[in-house]
């Protein structure tokens, strides 16, 4: 039982992971950035949730009213940047990771080193769970579980369904040919970043909720966010939230079986021999 | 020569740096300075080891805090905890860094498809993984962090200080002359070419595995290394003092400020990186340094990525004036700040001198017409033909260096019903196929007949589903290129992949390395110009692939197969997109390759060119050999004729 609760409870913790992962698993598949700095996106989107909830004294759910259009812009701007610099997918990743350094040392200067919690009275979820005969669900990872659902199946059908949808993802095929046919990538570019920054809101306002935060957490998150992002299948929605929701529950159940500190491991070996299998990620159709 | 003239210079450095700590009470100079220097030779010793593997390879790796870590542990768990002396400790930590980078080495580069960002983020994961094996491990951390104690030495080292720096400098001029070394030889150009285009090295001979093992050994041995005497240098190590993203934001901004393709590029970065954070922190910014350095690293990726070196060598002279002018100005002053202050100023003059003025030269370059323009000229500017009697001196030396250890009519390649599929798709259904010494094989067929495929089953790019390829009687099935290569195959892109950061002559003098001559750096740069003699281009040997046209890189590209002393080289597609004067030079250049002894496999659209060519033809049609023999009796053929040109006008 101890092992189905852990499995269930790590799947759920899952949910917040695909949901770090699919703003950058997306980005990174369909405009060709990777974007270290989404973690310091979700890092200020914590501490923006923190501070709202402390010092004004609202709902931590509430503070998405301020904190989505905040990092909304936050992200669409820094797209947009990377397209006005034409930096190539790799000079991404160096560029963002000088960008997330600094934002981390900035929250650090802002909000200090230490640990920082919101109160027991302006944050009600922290305490609650659910109780399902011997199975107990906290409230923070159900609801961050429930907001993953709901972002990465609202992602999926507006990647299929509608119009900006479908010129990200011909974009994402052949630029230049998507280019040729009208598709102004900058703006769209500029929409996909800042629905990734929105998203990165949400996870971070779920971090805030559900335990303490300190400005190195980003670091936390690496290995297990990229790990599902490649094992998801890079730009795959469907696919991220499946992946969060497996690693998820595997270091659940590796946690309680052996020891907390051997599940990094234990994924992390996993992980190179799913890129040693499948490369493109555990989901992917082959395609000759 | 150069080389040892420098690895000469390097060990006088060494002895004048070592002098420093003798020196420094009769001169007066304090000893925060000698700490000072101490951590930049630390950084230099952490930015070269980077730079061996990821500045020279372009392998990016962010795992840089997992050496440091692992040599630091070392050091505090066995001088710390057991009391083993501290200078066993540092070989020690030095080869489990060793073997902890070959173990990842050995892991991601075994990856077909590892792309730089993989490495990248598998690197990344590296030090973490690490951070939690020790906070939970208690014969290693437990998370109570472990004290290093003063060992003892002899005391002609003098202070402590003196003996960490010392330590320091040593280390980081060691990881310089290794840099500095494969810099000036055959290794360092291997990683070059990896960073260029890495199958086209595999396949000219370079054995880039190998090449990335030892790189990544490097960087691990010198990075474990100098961690062992960081851990006796701060004393006192703990998880969050020696994992983190701080060493690898440093290494990297350190390397790309510097420059990454020069072995002074992190010695440059360190230095002023080092000085950037002690005077930030002195001036109480202490908490906004890695913002500035994190935004530091944002900029130049963006603006200058190719480092301070390189901009310090277009304008040497400005950039030192701006450096000695205002440090000496401060100096004679007097009134403000100390030495440091005032290299800091001058540092920052010299930067803007550096970088600035390129920023507003490159914007203005956007705007004129680029190489790309240059291929669109219809006729090139000035006809590449070489003078014929030089041409045919060069063929004449050429075949006279043939070594023909096979019997002159054995084949040379021979492939034994061959079939390939990629997925569902059956692109050869069992072709057998022989090239014979001194011939020209036109290759032709309709699009999809399985031409290239073929071509990359004989070269090894391709793993054939079945049947057997022999070249000069050896099965290459499932030999890496590299070897095949060194069998006597050379092939040419369809679309000319050169070395990007490399002259027209280096690009040739690789395959003089890496081929099967297997010269010295020096001896294949002055060999290369006989073959950049064979195809005309001996004008252009010093220009940049991006500055030469399409026409000329295709003849670089034979240059480089020609280069690797081949005795058979497989043109695919060479002629493809030239005009017609354009290619009768080509046609020629082909024929003079084959008088230098090399049979020659022609893939080719153009008939006109392959019935000029070829000694005998063979026509592919979907996967299958249609015909073969004489050019002119096989293009008869019905079945070739309706294979080109439709059934209809075989009726």
């Amino acid at each position: 039982m101890t092992v189905l609760q852990a499995a269930i409870s790590g799947a759920l913790a899952g949910g917040l992971y695909a949901l770090m992962a699919v703003g950058l698993s997306l980005t990174w598949g369909m405009l060709r950035v990777i974007n270290l700095t989404h973690f310091g996106l979700i890092l200020v989107g914590g501490y923006l949730t923190f501070e709202l909830a402390t010092n004004v004294g609202i709902n931590p759910l509430l503070t998405l009213v301020v904190t989505v259009p905040v990092l909304f812009v936050a992200g669409a701007a820094l797209q947009w940047a990377f397209d006005r610099f034409g930096l190539t997918e790799f000079n991404s990743l160096l560029v963002s990771f000088g960008l997330l350094i600094a934002t981390i040392q900035v929250v650090s200067n802002v909000w200090s080193a230490d640990f920082q919690r919101m109160s027991a009275d302006v944050n009600p979820y922290a305490t609650q769970s659910l109780r399902l005969g011997p199975l107990v669900f906290p409230a923070p990872t159900l609801l961050a579980f429930l907001a993953a659902l709901a972002i990465v199946g609202g992602a999926h059908l507006w990647l299929q369904r509608t119009y900006p949808g479908r010129a990200l993802r011909a974009f994402a095929q052949d630029r230049t040919i998507a280019a040729a046919f009208g598709i102004d990538h900058v703006r769209l570019g500029a929409l996909l970043g800042g629905a990734a920054g929105a998203s990165a809101a949400v996870a971070g306002m779920l971090v805030a909720v559900d335990r303490p935060l300190t400005p190195s957490t980003p670091f936390e998150w690496f290995g297990i966010v990229f790990a599902v992002v490649i094992l998801g299948g890079i730009g795959n929605t469907v696919g991220t939230l499946a992946a969060g929701l497996l690693v998820g529950a595997l270091s659940g159940v590796v946690a309680t079986v052996w020891s907390p500190a051997t599940s990094p491991l234990v994924i992390f070996s996993l992980i190179i021999v799913a890129l040693l299998v499948r490369p493109r990620g555990l989901f992917v159709r082959r395609v000759t | 020569m150069t080389l040892r003239r420098g690895l000469l210079g390097f060990a006088a450095l060494f002895v004048a740096l070592a002098l420093l700590p003798r020196v420094r009470e009769p001169l007066d100079i304090p000893v925060s300075y000698l700490v000072f220097l101490g951590l930049i030779w630390f950084w230099t010793a952490q930015a070269t080891s980077w730079n061996i593997l990821s500045g020279y390879s372009g392998y990016f790796s962010f795992g840089q805090g997992a050496f440091l870590a692992v040599g630091a542990y070392t050091t505090a768990v066995l001088a710390g905890r057991h009391g083993l002396d501290f200078f066993l400790t540092i070989p020690i930590g030095g080869v489990l860094s060793l073997l902890l980078a070959l173990g990842i080495g050995a892991l991601a580069f075994r990856l077909r498809s590892l792309r730089g960002e993989i490495f990248a983020l598998l690197t990344l994961a590296v030090p973490f993984v690490l951070a939690s094996l020790a906070l939970v491990n208690t014969a290693i951390d437990g998370g109570q962090g472990i004290i290093v104690r003063l060992p003892s030495y002899p005391e002609f080292l003098g202070s402590f200080q003196d003996l960490v720096y010392l330590l320091f400098m040593t280390t980081g001029l060691a990881a310089l002359a290794v840099a500095f070394a494969m810099q000036q030889s055959r290794f360092g150009w291997a990683l070059f070419a990896i960073h260029d285009a890495e199958e086209v090295a595999e396949g000219l001979g370079v054995p880039t595995f190998r090449h990335k093992m030892i790189a990544i050994g490097l960087n691990g041995l010198f990075g474990g290394i100098a961690g062992c005497i960081f851990a006796l240098q701060i004393g006192f190590v703990a998880v969050q003092s020696v994992f983190g993203l701080t060493v690898p934001l440093f290494v990297i901004v350190m390397s790309v400020l510097g420059g990454r393709r020069h072995w002074v590029g992190p010695l440059l970065g360190a230095a002023v990186i080092v000085t950037l954070q002690d005077r930030l922190s002195a001036s109480g910014f202490e908490g906004w340094s890695l913002v500035v350095l994190g935004a530091v690293l944002a900029a130049l990726v963006i603006l200058a990525p190719e480092g301070l070196y390189a901009r310090l060598r277009r304008r040497p002279l400005p950039v030192t004036a701006a450096f000695v002018v205002p440090f000496v100005a401060f100096a004679l002053l007097g009134t403000w700040g100390d030495p440091l202050d005032w290299a800091m100023a001058g540092m920052l003059a010299a930067a803007v001198v550096a970088f600035v003025p390129s920023i507003r030269w490159e914007r203005r370059s956007d705007r004129r017409p680029g190489p790309a323009a240059a291929e669109m000229s219809p006729v090139p500017a000035s006809p590449v033909t070489p003078a014929p009697e030089a041409a045919d001196a060069v063929v004449a030396a050429l075949s006279a260096n043939r070594d023909d250890d096979a019997s002159p009519d054995a084949p040379i390649v021979e492939t034994f019903d061959v079939t390939k599929q990629f997925g569902g798709v059956r692109a050869l259904q069992g072709v057998s196929f022989t090239v014979r010494p001194g011939e020209i094989v036109g290759l032709v067929g309709p699009n999809g007949s399985g031409k290239t495929t073929l071509v990359g089953l004989m070269s090894g790019t391709l793993a054939p589903t079945s049947g057997d390829i022999r070249v000069g009687g050896v099965s290459i099935v499932g030999l890496p290129p590299h070897r095949i290569a060194h069998l006597g195959v050379a092939r040419t892109y369809q679309i000319p992949r050169p070395f990007a950061s490399m002259t027209v002559r280096d690009n040739v003098a690789m395959s003089l390395m890496f081929g099967r001559s297997g010269l010295s750096l020096q001896a294949a740069r002055a060999a290369a110009a006989e073959h950049l003699e064979l195809v005309g281009l001996t004008r252009r040997a010093d220009a940049l692939p991006s500055e030469i046209n399409l026409h000329e890189r295709q003849l670089l590209e034979m240059a480089r197969a020609v280069a690797q002393r081949p005795r058979v080289l497989f043109l695919d597609e060479a002629l493809a997109g030239l005009n017609p004067v354009e290619i009768d030079n080509a046609v020629t250049v082909v024929r003079r390759i084959h008088e230098s002894g090399i049979a020659i496999v022609v893939v080719e659209h153009l008939l006109r060119v392959v019935n000029q060519l070829a000694t005998r033809l063979v026509v592919l049609e979907q996967g299958r050999t249609l015909a073969e023999g004489d050019p002119r009796v096989v293009m008869r053929e019905p079945a070739v004729v309706r294979a080109y040109l439709g059934s209809a006008a075989d009726a």
